[in-house]
């Protein structure tokens, strides 16, 4: 008998189990696709969400659970939610870490094949302490402390990039880049960049028929994602490394998706970005631009984790744990990568302390994209929620992405 | 969506919903879970767009097909599936009872490939499907369609060595790349 004998076997054997779905699918189908429809319209209104976020109950990992403690809009231990913000209009806050910014992406068309996905950012004013729409910008990231951000303007990819005072809102100096990039990251120290650089934007959807249906749009197979460029931020000097991608979307080193940006590694010693495959998934670069095996505690990463490292790096963020209902996350030794915690939380984004982490949750509807900001300790059951919850539609205004930094 | 849209919306689940879990439900690895979340998603989506689909059943596969290899389920496919640990294969079973072991094994390797992987198992093994056919469903190329079956089966020798007594497949004795210039998109 041969493998694809017994794959086809174990294939019919598993589909013959089924039993077919519960009466009433084609009902439960169409009941989901109004709730959501209705709820993408309605996440506008800040009371409903306000009054969700306090009825709704997390239960704990463990029986010991603590629940609820919502965070209002005032600061108490270093922590400021707001619950009743979907997206937040003041100051979110938590630990070490502040929402610097949160941008919404719509999509646009170009020409009849082709549309972009564009962000529009929304970016703390330091001194009213509110978020203020900014759309001249294609990217932003935020440099700790809140005080700089660097941006990129409207066409990707762009050939300079800016340094923005978010006092004042203006650009104070511009940066020319020798390839056109797509994406920026700040170092920890904040006095470097890294620089994605693109041959198209990162953005670009391409249209795609399906047969016997309408026409979908898809990014390309093969990322245009070309290298990185390192620059020190004081003078403007910056180096350029390249990094190829493979010729086949799928094949044996796997892929990068159309949008797979560098970052700095915690310690701010080397540049690190993922990729989609089975066997390597994080690529790590010195600042010359030689490839190096990854830093001894970052080698367990989860690329699609953002929290990465804790400050103190004894803890590493790592993947969705939960099943079914239950959203949990695992918490890794980043020597061994060994699952030594498990937090609630669907998401991890940033780390608020050497305990706590900012972390997407989702809702009681078990609906995977009707989610909120919450605060997750690791060995408690206690889950503080921090905003209002986003909508689940795709592409919708109400569902904004938030991007944390040091504060 | 008016009424007379909703009834035969009804209809065609009514008819064809048994079928499409059985693909759903295989793509995720055998969890009748997550593959009645995907099969619900695609079905959403065809509602969302049922006038203009001429064929629901073709276009209900393609977004099962797709939805689970997109990027996004990529992200998440750290959500490994779970599936039962198989017993520790005896060292003087039966012929009956290995075989039984051997599918077990084959059920877990198959739940710990990546959705690309098993989606191009199931169009092959179990759709039954022509190679060119199953690049049209994936927007791929034949030769990539050629060289993730070669890996989907290699990788499942390496996740159950057990299967490594097993023949190797025709798909396994062909070149694992293809250079020629046939890209069969529509």
């Amino acid at each position: 008998m041969n493998v694809d004998d017994v794959v086809r076997e174990v294939l019919r054997e598993q589909a013959a189990e089924l039993t077919p779905p519960a009466p009433g699918f084609a009902d439960r189908v169409l009941a989901v696709r109004r709730r959501r429809r209705v709820r993408g319209l309605a996440t506008a209104a800040a009371a409903v969400a306000a009054v969700i976020a306090v009825s709704v109950g997390v239960p704990g990992l463990d029986s010991g659970g603590e629940g609820v403690r919502p965070a209002g809009g005032v600061e108490q231990d270093r922590i400021t939610g707001r619950t009743d913000q979907s997206p937040p209009r003041e100051l979110l806050a938590a630990g070490e870490v502040a929402m610097a910014a949160y941008y919404t992406t719509e999509k646009v068309r170009r020409s009849a094949d082709r549309m972009v996905s564009e962000r529009t950012y929304w970016l703390l004013d330091p001194r009213t302490k509110k978020y203020e729409k900014d759309d001249r910008w294609s990217f932003v990231a935020v440099a700790p402390g809140l005080k700089t951000a660097a941006v990129l303007e409207r066409e990707l990819p762009a050939d300079r990039v800016g340094l923005l005072d978010l006092a004042s809102g203006e650009v104070e100096r511009w940066i020319p880049v020798d390839h056109e990039a797509g994406g920026l990251a700040f170092s920890p120290d904040g006095r470097k960049l890294v620089a994605t650089t693109y041959g198209e934007d990162p953005g670009l959807l391409l249209r795609v028929e399906d047969p016997g249906g309408p026409v979908g749009w898809e990014p390309r197979e093969i990322s245009s994602r070309n290298g990185f460029q390192v620059i020190d931020v004081a003078s403007g000097a910056g180096s350029w490394t390249e990094v190829a991608t493979g010729d086949e979307p799928f094949g044996p080193a796997g892929f990068v998706n159309a949008r797979q940006d560098f970052a700095f590694s915690a310690d701010g010693r080397f540049v690190w970005a993922g990729r989609v495959s089975d066997t390597v998934e994080l690529d790590y670069f010195d600042l010359a631009g030689d490839a190096v095996a990854p830093p001894t505690r970052e080698a367990h990463r989860t690329w699609h984790v953002e929290a990465g490292l804790s400050p103190d790096g004894r803890r590493l963020a790592g993947d969705f744990a939960g099943k079914g209902m239950k959203t949990s996350s695992w918490i890794l030794d980043p020597l061994t990568g060994e699952q030594v915690a498990e937090v609630h939380g669907q998401q991890l984004l940033a780390w608020a302390d050497n305990d706590s982490l900012v972390a997407w949750d989702i809702a009681a509807d078990g609906n995977e994209f009707h989610q909120r900001l919450v605060l997750v300790t690791v060995g408690s059951g206690k889950v503080v929620p921090l905003s209002g919850f986003r909508s689940p539609e795709d592409d919708a205004k109400g569902r904004w992405e938030p991007v944390f930094v040091r504060r | 969506m008016d009424a007379e849209a909703q009834e035969s919306f009804r209809e065609f689940v009514a008819n064809r919903s048994s079928a499409l879990l059985r693909t759903a439900v295989l793509l995720s690895g055998g969890d009748r879970h997550a593959g009645e979340d995907l099969l619900q998603n695609a079905l959403i989506k065809a509602a969302g767009r049922w006038h203009r689909i001429d064929e629901p059943e073709a276009y209900v596969r393609q977004i099962l097909y797709r939805q689970q290899i997109s990027r996004w389920r990529l992200k998440w496919r750290g959500r490994e599936l779970s599936v039962a640990e198989p017993p520790e294969p005896g060292t003087d079973m039966e012929a009956a009872s290995s075989a039984t072991e051997l599918r077990l094994l084959m059920r877990g390797a198959l739940a710990r490939l990546t959705a690309r992987q098993r989606a191009v198992l199931v169009l092959r093994y179990f759709e039954d499907l022509p190679e060119a056919e199953v690049a049209r469903i994936l927007g791929c190329s034949v030769g990539t369609v050629r060289s993730t079956t070669h890996r989907s089966l290699a990788r499942l020798r390496a996740l159950a060595p057990e299967l490594r007594a097993l023949g190797p497949s025709a798909a396994e004795s062909k070149p694992a790349r293809d250079y020629s210039n046939v890209e069969v998109r529509s």
